[in-house]
Parts: structure tokens; sequence; C-alpha cells
């Protein structure tokens, strides 16, 4: 084959084609670029700048620059401490057991059985629902009045009264993790099962030649191929965790007491019913960069040697 | 030490299909059996059922004496090399290789011992600390070679393993596993839907076609003795040339097979087998490199035909040769010149004629 285009010639006619190329797309990305600005950049610096500001809207006059005391008064506020051990207690409860029962869920549904197909779609369900229709749901199914788990425990006898279960102190955190489980567990099941499905059968052939029994071939095969997605599920897990605040606006506003008085509760408080505008962004910004720390060591942890 | 015996053995899976059909074949001590048919034909399934892999729908499987066709494949003391390899990615070449020992429990320096032993033998302990995606495809090879190696086996299963090879390592592999068989003295049963391969590496073949066996014998069996058209069309390359036509003429001793204008003297070996079946409709068989063209002259053993295409292939030359409308292919010295559309007569060497029944398939011959 010969080729006619010099090397030079070809050179400038590929640069020229890609600087067309880079034009064009600039331009058609143009418009999504202005509008991400705008409701996403801008925001965001917009509110590391407020969180500079001592501002409350109860005193709209009155917006002293004050360095980082937003920030250091947050560390030596109680209730931040509070709200902080909250949201742990909650990630903790909920991503362990959002991690284990997708895991179980999906070695199930990743077996051939009748129904299995059935299964899986009905599985998904919850998945489905927004954040607050599922909050609602399960203010509906806690509820000391006409509640369905009340009525359920009823009936079964557990109880001999119906009970004010988002009244009980020691409870109530676990409660909504149940309901935040519930939601989640789908996600995280699909997000593991990719991961089962990609195993070839045939690594578990050679296993059991090489005399594997099947907890051996599980431990061995199953788990290390797993890794990547439960890798991927407790990162995404534990963000949507840490960040979660739609349970705890509908089903208990942070109480009864500060049960439930959980970070991005304790912003929100700060921030709309205080109207304390420097400290909430204050407040967001460590939220973020906690987030933000959590991820790196996950990846760092989790993701080494995949 | 292993004896493995299928005696009428089936083969349904769930979904009702008919995988192998009544399997009868006693596969000797340290013997090299070669699993040959077309992809599809059952050749994986059976080698799975003596794996232990697969369940046995009817019949029994033994090795030696005892019937096998229960136990796990652990218990049944065989090392399969997969056509995937099927090394654990998660691990080291090391540990891949070691993982059968590490399972039976044998001591951590006995492990040690064995695999940098078989690692030398393959010439890949300079890879031990690897991981399966760190290597080349002739090295995972060898790492799933190395793996069934180091357990000893009774039985050495393989599953075409040098079908994910480039065409030059395959051939050197050839050699390899030939020589791996010949140092560890125990059963090797190899699949392969590559004639060549089965030719070369094995004491015996067992042809299979459909879930079942169509002949089972040495090489030369095989190539120079096929029992059926299905057989003689699998070996060989370009595949064997078929003519239909009846046999003349038969008072024992001489026979005459004719299509129209052609028409061959069978030799009296030939004959005497054929005892009195003149007017019989048969189906002749001449391997593409049973002619020569020089020796061109004595009148019934000659093929005349034009030539409709030339395929140099290195060493030699494929002819296309128009018989009357039908196309044969013929393996030729590449000194021959010839042209497109020449007329040209071939000598046929008769005494390697190959005739079968035209409606069974099967031969008349042996
Ligand atoms: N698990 C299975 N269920 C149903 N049919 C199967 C299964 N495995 C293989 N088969 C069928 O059995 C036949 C033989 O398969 P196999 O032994 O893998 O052939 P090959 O000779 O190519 O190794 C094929 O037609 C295949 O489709
Ligand atoms: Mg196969």
């Amino acid at each position: 084959m010969t080729d006619t285009v010099s090397p030079s010639g070809r050179g400038r006619r590929l640069r020229q084609r890609f600087g067309y190329d880079e034009r064009n797309a600039a331009l058609f990305l143009a418009p999504v670029m202005v509008v991400l600005m705008g409701v996403a950049v801008f925001p965001i610096l917009y509110s590391l700048y407020l969180s500079f500001f001592r501002i409350k809207l109860t005193r709209p006059n009155q917006t002293p620059f004050v360095w980082f005391d937003n920030y250091t008064d947050l560390f030596s506020n109680e209730l931040f401490w509070v709200s902080v051990w909250r949201t742990v207690t909650f990630s903790v409860v909920s991503v362990s057991a959002i991690a284990v029962i997708a895991l179980l869920v999906s070695l199930l549904l990743n077996q051939e059985f009748r129904g299995r197909r059935v299964l899986s779609t009905i599985l998904l369900i919850p998945w489905a629902i927004p954040y607050v229709a599922n909050a609602l749901m399960w203010k509906w199914i806690y509820d000391s009045g006409y509640g369905a788990l009340n009525g359920l425990l009823y009936q079964l006898d557990f109880i001999d009264k119906y009970m004010i279960w988002l009244g009980d102190q020691d409870k109530t955190i676990f409660l909504i993790a149940n309901a935040f489980v519930w939601k989640e567990v789908p996600l995280a099941t699909i997000l593991l099962l990719v991961s089962l499905k990609a195993i070839p059968a045939d690594l578990y052939q050679a296993a059991r030649v090489d005399g594997a029994n099947i907890w051996q071939r599980f431990f061995h095969i199953t788990l290390p191929a797993m890794k990547p997605g439960f890798m991927l599920v407790m990162i995404y897990e534990t963000m949507m965790a840490i960040r979660h605040f739609d349970l705890f606006f509908i089903l208990t506003e942070g109480g009864p007491g500060d049960a439930s008085h959980v970070l991005s509760w304790h912003i929100y408080v700060e921030t709309f019913r205080n109207l304390s505008f420097g400290s909430g962004a204050a407040m967001s910004y460590v939220l973020a960069l906690v987030t933000f720390a959590l991820s790196y060591i996950f990846i760092r942890t989790l993701g080494r040697r995949i | 030490m292993a004896r493995i015996r299928f005696e009428h053995v089936e083969k349904k899976y769930s979904n009702g299909f008919h995988a192998v059909k009544d399997l009868n074949l006693d596969i000797q001590d340290k013997e090299f059996i070669v699993l040959l048919g077309p992809s599809g034909c059952g050749k994986s399934t059976t080698l799975n059922m003596i794996a232990g892999l697969e369940d046995i729908s009817d019949g029994a499987l033994r090795f030696d004496d005892e019937i096998v066709n229960f136990a796990p494949p652990h218990r049944r003391d065989v090392a399969m090399v997969f056509q995937s390899y099927a090394l654990y990615p998660h691990k080291s070449v090391f540990d891949n290789i070691g993982f059968g020992l590490k399972m039976r429990k044998v001591p951590r320096d006995e492990i040690e011992r064995r695999v940098r032993e078989a690692a030398g033998k393959l010439e890949i302990d300079h890879l031990l600390d690897r991981r399966p995606s760190q290597l080349s495809g002739g090295q995972r090879q060898r790492v799933a070679l190395g793996r069934a190696m180091v357990r000893e086996p009774a039985a050495f299963l393989m599953d075409e393993p040098l079908s994910n090879l480039d065409a030059a390592l395959r051939i050197s592999m050839r050699a390899e596993i030939k020589e791996l068989h010949r140092a560890m003295q125990t059963t090797f049963v190899y699949v392969t839907h590559d004639q060549a391969e089965a030719l070369t590496l094995a004491d015996r073949i067992v042809v299979m076609n459909d879930g079942v066996v169509q002949q089972i014998g040495t090489p030369d069996d095989i190539y120079e003795r096929p029992k059926n058209t299905f057989v003689a069309s699998f070996l060989g390359n370009p595949p064997i040339n078929y003519i239909d036509g009846q046999i003349e003429s038969t008072d024992g001793s001489t026979a005459r097979f004719r299509r129209g204008d052609l028409a061959f003297d069978l030799p009296a070996s030939i004959a005497a087998k054929l005892g009195s079946s003149h007017g019989r409709e048969v189906r002749l068989g001449i391997r593409a490199e049973d002619v020569d063209e020089t020796a061109a002259g004595a009148a019934g053993s000659v093929i005349r035909g034009k030539v409709n295409s030339i395929l140099p292939v290195g060493s030699d030359q494929f002819l296309g040769f128009d018989l009357a409308g039908q196309e044969l292919f013929f393996r030729v010295g590449k000194d021959l010149a010839h042209n497109l559309g020449d007329d040209v007569a071939l000598s046929v060497d008769l005494n390697r004629l190959h005739l079968f029944d035209k409606d069974s398939g099967e031969t008349l011959l042996w």
C-alpha cells in the first residue's frame, strides 16, 4: 500500500479537523456550561464566600466578615458534635446493613431458580420510589395510631398495645436507618449483581477440580471478584447516608430530643430555622469535606490491588 | 494411575438436549486420548463428565474398576486445563499454581517446592509474583499447565488448551504437551476440533459427531482407514473428494468403479473385500494428496478435468478441479505449472482409494 499524503500534510489536515471538531464541540457544550455555571459552580463558590461572614437574616444589615469564626464556633458547639455522632451511628448502621443484605440478595439472584425474574423486578420497586414518598410511606408504617407496624405486631401478639415507635429515643435512629436501608438495597444489589455476573463459570469449575469446597470457592473467587462492586456500594451508600435529609425531615425533625439530630438536619435548622446563613454554609462545607475524605479513604483502602 | 472406562454413558442436559449418546470408551492408563469433532459435538461434555463437572445421565463411568458416576471432582484425582485457562484473576501465578495443593492441605514447604519445580520446567519461574492480567497468552497457558502439573493427577484433562494461541505458538506447544505426557507418565484426555493437533498428539483418537462416537483408533487408523464418510471428511486438508458411482463386474477378484466416462480398476486387495456387489451404488473417496500428475498414463486410474482454481500453500498447491460439474480439490507439487482452464489428467493412487456405501456412508473396506 502506498500512502500519497505526506506526514506533514496529513498532520496539518488532522490538526485542522481536530480544531474544527473542538470548536464545534465547544459551541454545542456552551449552553450546558452556562447553565452549570449558574446552578452549580456559582452556588458552590458563593456559599464558600458566605461561610466567611456572619449572616443572620434577622439582622440583614449587619453582615461582618469574620474569617474562620463560623468554622471555629462550629467545633465548640455541643449540638454539632451530637449531630456528628448521630450521623456516624446512622451511616454505620445503614451502610453495614445495606452491604450485608445486598450481598445476600445478589448471591440469591445470581442463582438459577423458578421465578427469579419476577423476584428481581419486585425487588427493584423501592429503588423507583422517590425519597420523599419513601419517607411518607414509612411515616405511615411507623404511625402510633394507625401504623402498619403496630397493626402487624399487635395481630401477631408481639405487643399488647400500640407503640409510639418514633418517640423512643433509643430506637428512632435505627427505625429511620431501616427505612433508608429498604430504599437503598435494590440499587446496591444491582451493583453487586453486575460483578457477580461477570465471573466466568469456568473459574468455579477449575476451583472444583482443584478441590475447593463451596465456601472456599466463595472466598477465593466470588468475594475477590465482587470487590470493585462492593467498593462502589460502600462509597455511594456512605455518601448517601451521611447527607441524607428527607427521612429526618419527614419522620422526626431531628427528635425526639436530639435522638435523630443528624448533621444534615443540623445544617437545615441552622440555615432555615435560625436563618444563620453564614454558619450554615460553613457546616455544609465541613460535611462536603468529610464526604470527600471518606471516599478517598475507601478508594485507597478497598481499592488497592483491583 | 487411571484407566477410564465409559460404559453406555448418556448425557441429557436439563433442557432435554441429548449431548452424548451411548458412549463406550476404554482409556488405558498412561494413554494419550484425543476427543476430536466439530464444535458442539459433545467433546467438552464428555471431558466434564470425566472431571465430575457434569452429571452422568445413564451408564457407568469407571476409574480403574470403581464406578465414579457420583464422585465429586475433588475425589477423582484429575486435573484440568481449560480453553480460557480459567486462571484466578486475583491470585499471583504462584498462588494459582499452588491453589489445588493448598485446598488439599499439602504442607507449605511442599507446595513451595512443587510449584517452583513445575514453574522451572515450564520456564515461568520468573513470573511467579505476577498476576494473570500481567501475562501474555502463551504465559497464561503455561500457568494453566503448571496448575494441573503440580497436582500430579491420575488423569490430565485438557479442553482445547491451545485454541487461544497464535499459530506458531500453537505448534510449538504441541511438542511441549507431548513431552509433558512423556514426562508425567499419566493418562491424558485432550479435547480439540483441530485435526492436526489430534494427529500429532494422540495415541488414539475418538472422533465424535452429534454426541455419537464415529470411530476410535490410532491416528493412522483414523486417517488411513476411516470407518465412514464423516470421519473421512473431517480429517485431511483439503478434505477428501467424493465421487458417486457404481461397482461393475465383480467376480471376487476384479472390480471396477464407474461413473459415466470415469472408471477405475480397483486393485485386488479392494476387490476382494467387495465380494459380489455388482451394480452397487458406492461413494468413492480420493484423498487430496493421493494423486500424481507425472505418472499419468495407465488407463483405469486416470481422472481428467479442467483446472478451476489454483491455491498455492507454500510447499504445495491446491488444485480446484472440475469433473463434469463437480468441484474436486487435489494437492499437488508446486512445480506443476497450470493455468486456469487447462485440461489436466491426474493419475490416482488406486491402493489408497476409499469406498463407502452411498446411503449409509459406512466404509466397505475395513
Ligand atoms: N448446560 C447445557 N445445557 C444444555 N445444552 C448444553 C449445555 N452445555 C452444552 N450443551 C449443548 O451440548 C452440546 C455439546 O456441547 P459441548 O460438549 O460443549 O460441545 P463441544 O464438542 O464443542 O465441546 C452442544 O450442542 C451444546 O449446545
Ligand atoms: Mg468444547
